[in-house]
């Protein structure tokens, strides 16, 4: 007649459950581990698991399992970072678990510092290592004298244009400018077609021109941020593309590589595309594209730098990792090893190379779709060595670019300009950063 | 003896999984709700601490002008978006249940397909039709001079009410129509030795005897708009008028998934759980009411 399991015993069962639910919602000691001894290398034989979205990476990870017998790298395909990826790691490391080495985007490293979910690999020698990357690469994942991830692909900006029609039929020449960019977007639109479009609600191309005018947005001091994005520079690009806007020179009906995109850029409609190198995998799918596209250098300002950097990513040894050694033992073959850089290429079709003097070998070949030019050693390469090195990531940078997101949407609505917009933003950026405990300035 | 404990477990499988996967993170998101942290340090590296915040993370969500625009902006689509397909559902589902109905099995599918395709899917196939320069619909409308911007900031609520009236209507009407089959046939048959014409029989005997569908697609509805998600997060890449908090689930998810914020998506979770219940009550208690009157 008893009950299986007495009411007591249930009780006590259900507030054990809850007790180790509400443990799992603590956060991690974040920053704990890199206050602790560093953990020495491994003796015996090591297993490394390896999370990220790029495709066919376990065939990168055979490479090096194959060059050498002590560390066996596996590794597993997750969803892209915002897409849960993110979730995953982050919710796996707030759990004590996770795999030791997990693919995070260049902006977003010190987000994941913050949640203290990562090594900093300074302690484990990697500043001895920055000579072998490109400085563009290494300076992305630096936040004072703290490098938290190893850079694994970037992407210099540059412009990809339809020569076909760009040159052939309109008898335009690639802009050098900004300033002859908007007279070459005003000869598009009088010819009824689209110079460039964007994705309205798409933040991430602020910052991108911004660094390029060489305004550094965030600047750590001491243990202050300083916020510098209502800045002379930063002013001086924004009140150019409200200019742009106001004209209504590029469209914002739809972002690059959007389906309808494929079809205007397919139609010839859609001329070009200012962005990151990573974009050239993208455009060599637009439906009849083969020999019409070439690249050329990403319009400039007289002052300021070549180009900006849009995307690329990094590859981050997590703070839950009981081998941070032997992981950045794989990670300096993967990202600077010419046979490691050419099996990401071929495998995982990464952006651009991190590496400091080897851009992959097969880019350095005349390419049959962007019209037998040679674009990664004549355009890229020039691109990804003139960036600003100064440019550091903030935390929290998915917030910071969806708030400047929905500020460029008020703007494209006609409801504001980037010249009013940028200041307002940075107010509440400041303030977002400061509600989680962070110390922010903005600079006068 | 034994026979009381088999039900438990033989139900064991069951509860299990509905505490592990139902009841506990209910439990933890609520528990969450009432937490943050702070960190110290340039990138939290001086360490960081959970607290409680009461009702702080609330405030916060209820302060936060996107997730308030985005309730009140579900409230006005469903206002619309839900009557327009209920009634839809409903005049589908008398008409495929009229004793003059040809090849209702065929229409009936007909109907229902949309609901096979998932919403991303749905989309996807719609932004072709809604896309200036694409779509024929608006190369159509161009012809005859009216300019519609399908994706303009005024607009894409109600893109987005068809698409969503497209997938369900179909499911609704099939609910509706199950409902109407239970209906016994002497009531027909007695209305129809009194004399009642069709339009009689709906209003006197199919529409109040189904009432409890009709009440049963009102309630999935409300619940369905306060969760819209799949459709304005596609959509956001072409369309101007689209943030990141555009209805109350995208902000949820761009707290938890994206900011790393759980505290506050916990809080914004709960706020639009309440207001599901809420917004159920509520249409249960008027259709109490009404059915008391009549």
């Amino acid at each position: 007649m008893r009950p299986l399991v007495p009411r007591r015993t249930a009780l006590a069962g259900g507030a054990a459950a809850l007790a180790a639910g509400l443990a799992a919602c603590a956060p991690t000691g974040a920053g704990k581990v890199n206050a602790e001894a560093v953990i020495p290398p491994s003796d015996g034989p090591v297993t490394l698991t390896y999370w990220a979205w790029l495709k066919d990476l376990q065939k990168v990870a055979d490479k090096f399992n194959a060059s050498q017998d002590r560390i066996t790298v596996n590794a597993t395909w997750i969803p892209g970072g915002n897409a849960g990826g993110y979730a995953k790691i982050l919710s796996a490391v707030a759990a004590g678990g996770g795999p030791d080495i997990a693919q995070v985007e260049l902006r977003s490293v010190p987000e994941f510092a913050l949640a203290g979910a990562l090594t900093d690999l300074s302690r484990y020698g990697f500043a001895d290592d920055e000579k072998d990357f490109d400085p563009g690469a290494f300076a992305q994942i630096k936040v004072g004298d703290s490098l938290w991830a190893v850079p694994q692909d970037t992407g210099p900006g540059a412009m990809f244009f339809n020569k076909d029609v760009f040159e052939g039929e309109l008898g335009l020449t690639p802009p050098k400018t900004w300033d002859e960019f908007r007279t070459v977007a005003e000869e598009v639109t009088k010819a009824g077609k689209t110079l460039m479009t964007l994705d309205p609600g798409d933040g991430s191309v602020l910052p991108f021109w911004a660094m390029q005018k060489g305004s550094v947005w965030f600047e750590p001091q001491d243990d202050t941020w300083v916020l510098n994005m209502a800045d002379d520079p930063t002013m001086e690009m924004a009140d150019f593309w409200d200019g742009i806007f106001a004209d209504k020179l590029v469209s914002t009906g739809y972002g690059a590589f959007s389906t309808p995109w494929y079809a205007a850029a397919g139609k010839g409609d859609v001329l070009s595309y200012v962005g990151g190198s990573w974009g050239d995998a993208l455009i060599e799918t637009v439906p009849g594209g083969k020999g019409k596209w070439a690249v050329a250098d990403m319009p400039r300002w007289d002052d300021g730098y070549a180009s900006g950097g849009l995307g690329g990513s990094s590859a981050a040894v997590l703070s839950t990792s009981e081998h941070p050694a032997e992981a950045l033992e794989f990670l300096r073959w993967m990202c600077t090893d010419p046979d490691g850089i050419d099996a990401m290429i071929e495998n995982s079709g990464i952006g651009w190379s991190p590496a400091a003097d080897y851009i992959g070998k097969s880019r350095e070949k005349a390419s049959d779709f962007f019209s037998g030019q040679k674009y990664n050693v004549d355009v890229i390469e020039p691109m990804a060595k003139g960036q600003n090195l100064d440019w550091t990531w903030a935390p929290l940078m998915q917030r910071i670019i969806d708030r400047l997101g929905d500020g460029m949407l008020d703007v494209v609505g006609g409801g504001s300009t980037f010249t009013k917009m940028l200041p307002q933003a940075q107010d509440d950026i400041a303030e977002i950063m400061r509600k989680i405990g962070l110390k922010v300035e903005i600079a006068k | 003896m034994r026979s009381k404990s088999a039900p438990w477990v033989l139900m064991a499988p069951f509860l299990l999984l509905f505490l592990f996967t139902m009841v506990l993170p209910i439990i933890i998101a609520i528990v969450q709700s009432f937490l943050t942290v702070q960190r110290t340090g340039l990138v939290g590296e001086d360490g960081a601490v959970s607290r409680f915040a009461g009702l702080e993370n609330y405030l916060a969500a209820l302060t936060n002008q996107n997730f308030t625009d985005s309730i009140l902006r579900m409230l006005a689509f469903g206002v619309v978006q839900v009557t327009v397909m209920i009634v839809a559902s409903t005049i589908l589902a008398l008409l495929l249940e009229s004793a003059s109905a040809r090849w209702p099995g065929l229409f009936r599918a007909a109907y229902f397909l949309p609901y096979g395709i998932p919403g991303v899917i749905a989309t996807i196939l719609w932004s072709f039709l809604y896309v200036p320069g694409l779509s024929p619909i608006v190369d159509a409308l161009g012809w005859v001079g009216i300019d519609v911007d399908f994706l303009g900031p005024n607009m894409v609520l109600w893109s987005i009410a068809n698409i969503v009236t497209w997938t369900y209507t179909g499911y609704n009407m099939l609910i509706i129509i199950a409902q109407l089959k239970a209906i016994p046939a002497d009531l027909y048959e007695a209305a129809k030795i009194d004399g009642a014409g069709p339009l009689r029989v709906v209003t006197s005997i199919q529409l109040p005897l189904i009432r409890p569908a009709l009440m049963l697609t009102i309630i999935f509805s409300i619940i369905g708009t306060l969760q819209l998600f799949a459709e304005p997060q596609v959509l956001s890449s072409m369309s101007s008028g689209i943030n990141s908090e555009y209805t109350p689930n995208l902000s949820a998810y761009a707290y938890a998934f994206q900011y790393n914020d759980l505290g506050m998506a916990s809080a914004e979770a709960v706020i639009i759980a309440l207001a599901a219940f809420i917004l159920s009550a509520a249409a249960l208690g008027i259709s109490n009411r009404l059915g008391r009157k009549s």
